[in-house]
């Protein structure tokens, strides 16, 4: 086998051949490149099908066949829950980035001791953040009050899919994902409400370890697992950290996307 | 495989170019060449090569039958689609922009600003660092899960058994966690319970009395949860915890089934005659 390139094969005296604009040359020059090394074409494939797979929708809604929107427009503010919950959710990650960079995790004496006795170095990280830092104060509020409307409307949510029969066929599955997806809220919001190491905090992170313990059988290896131990060390402090940074922000963002992507596919449940 | 013919009658041909059928390939033996291990021997897809729809065709057992069963998907969801009076989104919809688009970004902005809002004007507390020596005398979660912290608090209804003299078969602790898995489990579970076309409260006054229940009891189960906090006496609390979401529940119903008959009268009238039953 020769390695001359076949006259099929020589795209460049194929390009000659035609009256091309410089953009289209430019262009066709790109994706030859590109597609000798890549493989482009291949994945355009994927991609022209994927765009048609995605602009499938279910068939029109019945309350936009019978013209029913007079007859329950009411409802449409509660629709917009989802959206909500997916704009805090959103807020919560850009302003808890930003709380990241400023905070550490850690059980030691922090540098605050001196004037607040008992301060950790998670505290005191949190006292510098709300006294010291620009816009510090305002920074923790967002992140705390995005979190708290992002519960209270992934809970309206459910309810508004509960009254409005949503969750019926063909729906089961995602709404069993959003109780999944509800409870990994709450997680998160248990996992953020620990990391200041406050009273509050430190509290409730005991009420977590007993929980854990008092499962049957596998208590002790969850209480391991989870919280580092039987009782709060800097091994919960951490563990909380990474949960609440690293872990739930993947697991959860694909979820939430995973979720909406069901609802784009199947359309909206209208009541009738 | 029209041309087949005349590719088997060609003297030195080296290779089954059609991708052969098994008749074609007991036919045609290589002429006795020498087996090229370098290559030289492959020659590029023609028209006569099978496609990987045609591959896939001639396979057997299990991917046989999933292939079948996407084609028969795919041919009864074309003709469902070819009978359907119904319009396709895509021909017919809300402009996404600038309409859609427009709307969603000023639902977005007032969102957002509704947050930024409420950050200003009610900054959150940061309460006395850890203190293991020191229980305080309020311990609570956030309020999301006053719920679930209420859930752990049902020590008075764990049973015990006569059989085992009294004692409990779950410590309290156990128990409460239980409850918790028990609540999560049947919220999950409702749409496998709850079958059916009906969408709004009227048409199934009982579910409805559930969630209505479920919303009073997430309300007085965190009542409980907090319940040195609130003014009254405990006993009278936790039976409170239970009664009112019943009451909820029942007057529910009863205003949904009294107001039925009517509503369904219309929702019948326009649906069923548009929509008449299989």
């Amino acid at each position: 086998m020769s390695l001359e390139k076949k006259d099929d094969h020589d795209h460049g005296g194929w390009m000659k051949t035609k009256d091309l604009t410089p953009i289209e040359k430019g262009f066709l020059t790109t994706l030859i490149y590109l597609d000798k090394r890549l493989r482009i074409v291949d994945y355009l494939e994927i991609m022209e099908n994927l765009y048609y797979k995605v602009n499938l929708q279910m068939p029109k809604s019945h309350t936009e066949q019978y013209n029913l929107d007079n007859k329950f427009w009411y409802w449409y503010p509660l629709y917009t829950l989802g959206l909500f919950s997916t704009l805090a959710y959103g807020v919560a990650a850009i302003s808890g980035a930003i709380l990241g960079f400023y905070y550490s995790p850690s059980t030691a004496a922090g540098a605050c001791a001196s004037e607040i006795s008992g301060a950790t170095v998670s505290y005191c990280s949190i006292a510098f953040i709300m006294r010291d830092l620009q816009f510090g104060f305002m920074l923790r509020s967002v992140h705390r009050w995005s979190a708290q409307v992002m519960v209270a409307a992934v809970f309206l949510h459910m309810l508004r899919v509960y009254f409005t029969g949503s969750y019926k066929e063909p729906r089961e599955l995602n709404w069993i994902l959003g109780i999944v997806l509800i409870s990994l809220t709450m997680v998160f919001g248990y996992t953020g409400y620990l990391l200041p190491w406050d009273q509050l905090a430190f509290w409730a992170g005991q009420i977590g370890v007993e929980m854990s313990l008092s499962i049957p059988l596998a208590g002790e290896w969850v209480a391991q697992l989870l919280f580092g131990g039987f009782t709060l060390s800097q091994s919960t402090l951490m563990r909380m950290y990474i949960i609440h940074v690293f872990l739930l922000p993947f697991v959860v963002t694909t979820l939430i996307a995973i979720h909406i992507g069901i609802v784009w596919m199947q359309g909206i449940a209208e009541p009738h | 495989m029209t041309d087949q013919d005349t590719t088997t009658d060609t003297p030195n041909r080296r290779l089954v170019t059609d991708g052969g059928t098994d008749a074609d390939e007991e036919a045609q033996p290589d002429g006795g060449e020498d087996v090229q291990a370098d290559g030289s021997g492959i020659v590029a897809p023609d028209d006569e090569t099978p496609t990987w729809r045609e591959r896939k065709e001639r396979k057997v057992g299990l991917s046989r039958l999933t292939y079948e069963y996407f084609e028969r998907a795919r041919r009864e969801d074309q003709d469902l689609r070819q009978e359907s009076t119904y319009v396709e989104r895509d021909v017919l919809a809300f402009p996404t922009w600038p309409h859609e688009t427009v709307r969603n970004l000023s639902i977005a902005a007032m969102f957002v600003g509704m947050i930024l809002f409420l950050s200003a004007t009610l900054p959150p507390h940061i309460g006395n660092p850890a203190n293991p020596s020191s229980t305080p005398a309020v311990i609570l979660p956030d309020w999301y899960l006053y719920w679930s912290f209420g859930l752990l608090k049902l020590n008075p209804l764990n049973p015990e058994l006569a059989i085992l003299g009294g004692s409990k078969l779950m410590a309290d602790r156990t128990y409460g966690v239980l409850a918790n898995v028990v609540v999560v489990g049947f919220v999950a579970i409702v749409p496998f319970l709850n079958k059916g076309s009906a969408r709004r409260p009227v048409e199934q006054p009982f579910w409805a009395a559930v969630g209505v229940f479920g919303v009073v009891f997430a309300f007085t189960i965190s009542a409980l949860s907090v319940k040195n906090l609130i003014p009254m006496n405990v006993d009278l609390l936790f039976d409170l915890t239970f009664l009112l979401p019943v009451v909820a529940g029942v007057i529910t119903y009863a205003v949904l089934k009294t107001m039925r008959e009517g509503y369904m009268y219309d929702l019948n009238r326009r649906y069923y005659r548009l929509r008449p039953p299989k």
